[in-house]
């Protein structure tokens, strides 16, 4: 086991010296109290301070106390948690590949082994899709948006970057933040695993420390009332266009679809919701909200932006809310804030009187 | 349509599927396959979640069935068979793009004829497949005609294969040119020890952009100086005093503006560039069918099949015969050369194929059979007694 090895354990390198050294994880957990110890410090500070905390001296107790957080982030499976978790090993992992790749050749100890631009690229697949050039480096288009698609922010946007000859260009510290985003990739690949009960056993007090943890926390922006009054007036348009039984175009199905499973509703509750208008056809709906909410497709989406909703012709009767409060930036922000802003007594969830049955069963034809 | 109608068109489809010859798609056997059978009754039925299991060979398949619409996926799946799409169990897509005559900003729908929306259509298929073959330099690109209104293009690279739906959608905006930024193409950088804006020149948007004022400052160079100011003026936001300061920008500095330096003539030159992204958005996107792309799952129509409501072969179009394309003589079947066919008529109507104009009364007509399958397909006829 290299020291290596314990600052990136999402290397392939890792998981082998770790197969080699026939580690049974079984047993670690039932005896190595530093490395399960250590493996819930990654948890808990993934969960609060967005990174994995600082690393262990013994490179084996930080080797190992990888494979046995994602024991717990899967025995704990919860989205929230599985999401923060991959989220914090790819920040700290960023950081510390940044700085070791950023630190001078001569100023490096020669009896460390030292990562290489190269091989972190040839680690995650990359070294034909990324080459350099001499103002920066060019990623071929589709791992550019393989990596970038769901990076925040206009910059990030394909429409607005130099694609030519399928190779999208980009700097140092872009690509830096593309491997950030692949090493995210590879956390995420495969939880939840499968946890032996044997392992899960001795974890039961780790599991019962995250849940307490994340029930602790403030997650008041992912809101779960669902109160139409409130919604944005482009929310409202789309709800009412469905429910007189008018036909959406698909980006303006995509966008209310989007925004009501984001605000918690179940697909079972959007198709009931939506069952009166006949264009949707029950099986397309459920299909659609499904993959929407990500059961059927790996990745959730989140509803469009206003920016997106206006070039779409969706941002209908926008208000002051939007104008003044929110700045024309989300529509979620618009709904969080009038939430926020009501009065408790006011916030009656939809779910509470909901209730009527529609019937249909007509089916979107494709061309 | 009536039932003799219908018998008839179903019965020709089949003599056509017996004798074309049809090579499907890759992968066929990991794809779903879906048909929409000339059942009667309002509402057409799709039956779907076939696999090549299911249906065997697809050429007799084809004739055996004689579907009005035969679909296959861009999707491959582990279970292409299984009647729910997580069952499916997803590995890849290809990249489908979707020309509808009906979605062109540029269609007056009701007012162009069918010849002339295709017309418009196969514009807009250049200018996809400008952004599809240089900024994207994909290589496996199979261009359709789609049997209806517009056209189709599959795109089977192996770099966009796995792509999710929010990564397809970053292509759709990219070629309608939606969320462009003018402040996103133009990149500031240092020139000695001062910074400048610069326009980027060598690939995206900034290209195209780029492009279109080294056209305007051209335009400009070649007018008289009273022309030139007053061309500069119908710009959004220049005024006399702005446009003076362009009109010298041009005359002292051209090489600026060959170089993308929007520096140069200070603010009016940025308010240029930023009324030149307007129109070049406008004049030079694809507006394509967004939810065709981003679906994973879509399923799109077979080439080599016939369009149920048009009677026209849904056509592949080798990339250098693109030009010469005619899809109202080219996506003629030729199964329906041969002889005439006697039709009903409700209205009298205008119909332009293989290279004639029909002027049909209303009443029992007798035309050429491809003439009387595309209006009854099109249910403005019904079959007549011969
Ligand atoms: S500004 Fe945003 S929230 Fe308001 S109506 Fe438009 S899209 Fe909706």
């Amino acid at each position: 086991m290299k020291p290596l090895h314990a600052r990136y354990p999402f290397m392939a390198g890792a998981r082998e010296a770790v197969q080699e050294a026939s580690v049974d994880l079984a047993e670690v957990v039932a005896t190595d109290e530093d490395v399960v110890e250590r493996a819930l410090e990654r948890v808990e500070w993934a969960l609060t301070d967005g990174t994995v905390g600082d690393t262990r001296r013994q490179t084996r107790v930080e080797l190992l106390s990888y494979p046995v957080a994602r024991v717990i982030v899967s025995t704990v499976d919860e989205h929230i948690c599985t999401r923060k978790y991959a989220q914090a090993e790819a920040a700290s992992a960023h950081e510390r590949f940044v700085e070791e790749l950023e630190t001078e050749t001569e100023l490096r100890s020669t009896r460390q082994q030292h990562l290489s631009l190269d091989a972190l690229l040839a680690e995650f697949d990359l070294g034909t899709a990324v080459r350099e050039t001499g103002d920066g480096f060019r990623v071929t288009v589709g791992t550019y948006l393989e990596l970038a698609a769901d990076q925040w922010g206009d910059e990030w946007r394909l429409v607005n970057r130099s694609l030519v000859d399928g190779e999208v260009p980009v700097d140092r510290e872009e690509l830096y933040v593309l491997l950030k985003q692949a090493i995210r990739h590879r956390v995420v690949d495969g939880l939840p695993l499968s946890v032996p009960d044997v392992i899960a056993e001795n974890l039961d007090e780790e599991v019962e420390r995250v849940r307490e943890t994340l029930s602790n926390m403030d997650l008041t922006t992912e809101i779960d009332t669902v109160v139409p009054d409130l919604f944005p007036p482009c929310m409202k348009h789309l709800l009412d266009q469905v429910q007189k039984g008018e036909h959406l175009a698909h980006h303006s199905r995509f966008a209310i679809a989007a925004f009501l499973t984001n605000i918690g509703m179940t697909t079972d509750e959007i198709v009931q919701l939506f069952e009166v208008n006949p264009g949707f056809g029950e099986e397309m709906t459920r299909y659609q909200v499904d993959h929407i909410r990500g059961d059927t497709s790996p990745t959730q989406y989140s509803a469009p932006a206003c920016a997106t909703m206006q070039s779409y012709g969706d941002c209908v009767n926008k208000d002051d809310i939007c104008e003044d409060e929110i700045n024309e930036s989300h529509p979620m922000s618009y709904y969080e804030h009038r939430v926020e802003e009501a009065d408790d007594d006011e916030l009656t969830d939809w779910r509470e009187g909901a209730g009527e049955d529609g019937d249909d069963d007509s089916d979107e034809s494709p061309d | 349509m009536e039932e003799r109608t219908r018998a008839y068109l179903r019965g020709r489809f089949g003599d056509y599927y017996r004798r074309a010859e049809l090579s499907p798609p890759p992968e066929a056997n990991e794809r779903e396959w879906g048909y929409i059978p000339w059942t009667s009754g309002p509402g057409e039925t799709m039956v779907r979640h076939k696999s090549m299991l299911d249906i065997g060979a697809i050429e007799e398949f084809l004739a055996r069935e004689r579907p009005r619409h035969v679909y296959f996926s861009a999707g491959r799946y582990d279970d292409p068979s299984a009647n729910s799409m997580s069952k499916k169990t997803w590995r890849s897509s290809d990249l489908v793009f979707d020309l509808d005559a009906d979605h062109l900003p540029s269609v007056t729908l009701g007012e162009d004829s069918y010849a002339e929306m295709l017309r418009k259509c196969k514009g807009a298929l250049k200018r996809l497949l400008d952004f599809l073959e240089d900024d994207f330099a994909f290589e496996d690109l199979t261009v359709v005609f789609s049997g209806g209104r517009g056209y189709h293009v599959h795109v089977r690279d192996e770099g966009i294969q796995t792509l999710d739906r929010d990564a397809r959608r970053e292509i759709v905006d990219y070629v309608r040119g939606i969320g462009l930024d003018p402040d996103g193409i133009v990149r500031t950088e240092m020139r000695g020890n001062v910074t400048a804006r610069v326009l980027s020149t060598e690939g995206g948007w900034g290209r195209r952009v780029h492009r279109r004022l080294l056209e305007f400052v051209s335009d400009v160079e070649s007018m008289a100086e009273d022309d030139a100011l007053e061309r500069l003026q119908e710009l959004d936001g220049i005024g006399e005093g702005r446009a003076t300061t362009i009109y010298g920008a041009i005359q002292k500095n051209r090489d600026a503006f060959e170089a993308g330096n929007v520096e140069a003539g200070g603010v009016g030159v940025r308010t240029l560039v930023d009324s030149l992204v307007t129109e070049v958005v406008t004049d030079e996107n694809a507006p394509i069918d967004e939810p065709v792309t981003t679906d994973t799952n879509r399923l799109i129509r077979l080439p080599g099949s016939l369009h149920g409501g048009s009677g026209l072969a849904v056509r592949r179009i080798p990339r250098d015969e693109l030009d010469d394309f005619d899809p109202l003589v080219d996506a003629v079947p030729e199964t329906f050369t041969s002889h005439d066919i006697t039709v009903e008529l409700d209205e009298e109507t205008t119909v332009e194929l293989l290279g004639d104009s029909f002027t049909l009364e209303a009443g029992v007509v007798s035309v050429p059979e491809y003439v009387g399958v595309f209006l009854m397909a099109r249910g403005q006829a019904e079959k007549g007694q011969e």
